[in-house]
């Protein structure tokens, strides 16, 4: 059983993978994570795998935002990168594609060619195209992120270059009665704008989404439209990382 | 004999015929104590958060300090934000002496930029050419630390930039940095060379990030080529100085850049170009340029502020060497 492990920024999330499926899968919040589910000693952060899983995994592979600050006990460590370009080829079958993954804190376009990682983009230095920015704007309308990624109807204008002067931005909107359907599409189509450069810059005739927010059709559907790519949510979006994580352990044990 | 400063590379021929120290305020401000202090104080006179680091660290490198005693400052052939710099220095009272190289490399403008600087520096022409001759040795010498670094593989990346870029005011003393130099090829002779290292080329103006170099060869990988820096060093050995400082590609635009980039590229065969860009800096749209023509894998990083490099840019360097092996 190999574990595989995505240390977000706002959720750890961890699968048990036994090479052809994914047999548990845990989401834990981060700050609940490093409180709850293991200790602090000096090789690292020690997980507690008997109290977040059924079954003890035999090697463990991690990957995700903390990875150059933090050191998980026993643990081996790969890229973001990686992870999610393993993860993406696993789940769709895919080997030439681009991959587009918004997460909490960043935003990742990796372009795959046979298989193996051609190209990639970050986003710049800005909190406004991360996932964390539709967290913030889908509490300011006061509805769940499920509920914001469905709108792409009427898109209001949103104008704001900053994910927090985009909120009162978006406060001001409410006051003149929008209705929250077309904010949500506003704030779905910014983000879209924010990220609709890197995705042109390493285009595919095939986008793989994944991230939270893939779930959602909005992202989905100017992806089809204004960059004239089809796209393909994997069936556990959220989860791409970590399962790439474990793929990866998966294919160095010899699998393929 | 004044200090005199410079905003970037002028030709320190002229300065050192004049019986001038030069003095590279870049190299000043980077290597001084606290660095990131130097911009959080030209931020407290006033200085926007979102203008370019060098910049602000340049300003209070010279305002309210001795380092100088006059500053060549160089308005056409940097950055436009230079000219800001310059009148918040003429504000705080500081010397300031222009020089513009010409937009189109016309090598009568640069001629006469050559003897107006000559002039304010009371520089005779005779003596600006035999300086030129010793400043010619001692670049003859550091251009063979850099093939060292990329040929003989027995030279990190860090040495490199450093030499290189020391040679805009040969470290404010000419004799002692030649006998550095000597002193380095001594102990470099008898090293074996590195192997199994990506080959890493660096594009742009120097990083003010203080890791990268090292950064990068714990994580397998060297940078042979300094492409700025080396324009700093003046490979070109031309006998003529105004046709030395036409072929200095810097001040001249992006296309003559990417072929003396994309020629070295070709030569010191590198895996791969990391294209640092300073935020803020106009530059940055130049990125556009250089992701079109170089064929080469490139990653672009952005620095803001001196020290160390941040999660997200090791992130991004972690995933470029990954890509590469």
């Amino acid at each position: 059983m190999f574990c595989g492990m995505d240390l977000g920024s706002r959720a750890v999330k961890i699968v048990l993978h036994d090479g052809q499926k994914v047999r548990e899968e845990k989401i834990v919040e981060t700050a609940r994570f490093y409180k709850t589910c293991g200790k602090h000693s000096n090789a690292g952060f020690a997980v507690d795998f008997g109290a977040l899983l059924t079954e003890t995994p035999t090697s463990v592979t991690v990957t995700g935002y903390g990875r150059n600050s933090l050191t998980i006990v026993d643990a081996e460590i790969i890229s973001e990168l990686k992870a999610h370009m393993l993860g993406a080829v696993w789940q769709t079958g895919l080997t030439d594609f681009t991959l587009l993954d918004l997460g909490g804190q960043d935003s990742k376009v990796i372009r795959v060619r046979g298989g193996r990682m051609d190209d990639f983009l970050l986003n710049d230095k800005c909190a406004a195209s991360t996932g964390r920015y539709l967290e913030n704007m889908a509490a300011v309308l006061g509805i769940s992120l499920d509920e914001l990624s469905k709108h792409y109807e009427e898109p209001v204008e949103l104008s704001a270059t900053c994910a927090i002067f985009g909120e009162s931005e978006l406060i001001g909107k409410i006051v003149e009665g929008i209705p929250v359907s077309r904010l949500a599409a506003g704030v779905n189509y910014s983000i879209f704008r924010r990220i609709k450069p890197m995705l042109l810059s390493l285009a595919s005739e095939t986008t793989v989404f994944t991230g939270g927010v893939a779930l959602g059709p909005a992202i989905a559907h100017w992806l089809q439209k204004e960059i004239n790519t089809r796209v393909v949510v994997p069936a556990q979006p959220q989860l791409n990382g970590a399962i790439g994580c474990a793929i990866h352990a998966w294919e160095k044990s010899g699998g393929h | 004999m004044a200090r005199i400063g410079m905003t970037t590379t002028v030709p320190v021929e002229i300065i050192l015929a004049g019986g001038h120290v030069p003095v590279d305020l870049n190299n000043v401000f980077i290597t001084g104590a606290e660095p990131v202090r130097r911009v959080e104080a030209a931020e407290d006179d006033g200085y926007p958060r979102n203008i370019c680091g060098w910049i602000k660290g340049l300003y209070s490198t010279v305002v309210g300090t001795d380092c100088v005693d006059a500053v060549i400052a160089v308005t056409q052939g940097d950055c436009s934000n230079t000219h800001a710099l310059m009148e918040t220095w003429q504000l705080a009272g500081v010397q300031v002496i222009p020089f513009a190289y010409p937009f189109d490399r016309d090598a009568d403008l640069l001629r006469l930029q050559m003897e107006k600087l000559a002039g304010a520096l009371a520089a005779d022409w005779a003596a600006v050419l035999r300086q030129k001759r010793d400043a010619d040795r001692i670049r003859r010498k550091v251009a063979e630390i850099d093939r060292l670094t990329w040929k003989e593989n027995k030279v990190g990346g860090l040495d490199n930039h450093l030499f290189q870029v020391s040679c805009s005011d040969f470290n404010s003393d000419p004799a002692r940095f030649e006998a550095d130099v000597d002193d380095f090829l001594r102990k470099t002779a008898g090293l074996p060379a590195r192997s199994s290292e990506l080959r890493l080329g660096y594009i742009g103006v120097p990083p003010i990030f203080t890791d990268l170099y090292s950064y990068l060869e714990s994580q397998g990988a060297r940078v042979v080529f300094n492409e700025v820096q080396r324009q700093f060093a003046m490979p070109y050995d031309d006998p003529d100085i105004v046709e030395q400082y036409r072929r200095y590609t810097y001040p001249y635009g992006i296309f003559g850049r990417l072929a003396d980039i994309q020629a070295e590229v070709d030569r010191r065969q590198l895996d791969g170009v990391i294209h640092y860009v300073q935020s803020f800096c106009y530059r940055q749209i130049e990125d556009m340029i250089v992701r079109r023509q170089l064929k080469v894998p490139i990653l672009t990083i952005e620095g803001d502020k001196p020290g160390c490099m941040d999660a997200r840019t090791r992130l991004r360097v972690d995933g470029f060497i990954e890509m590469l092996k």
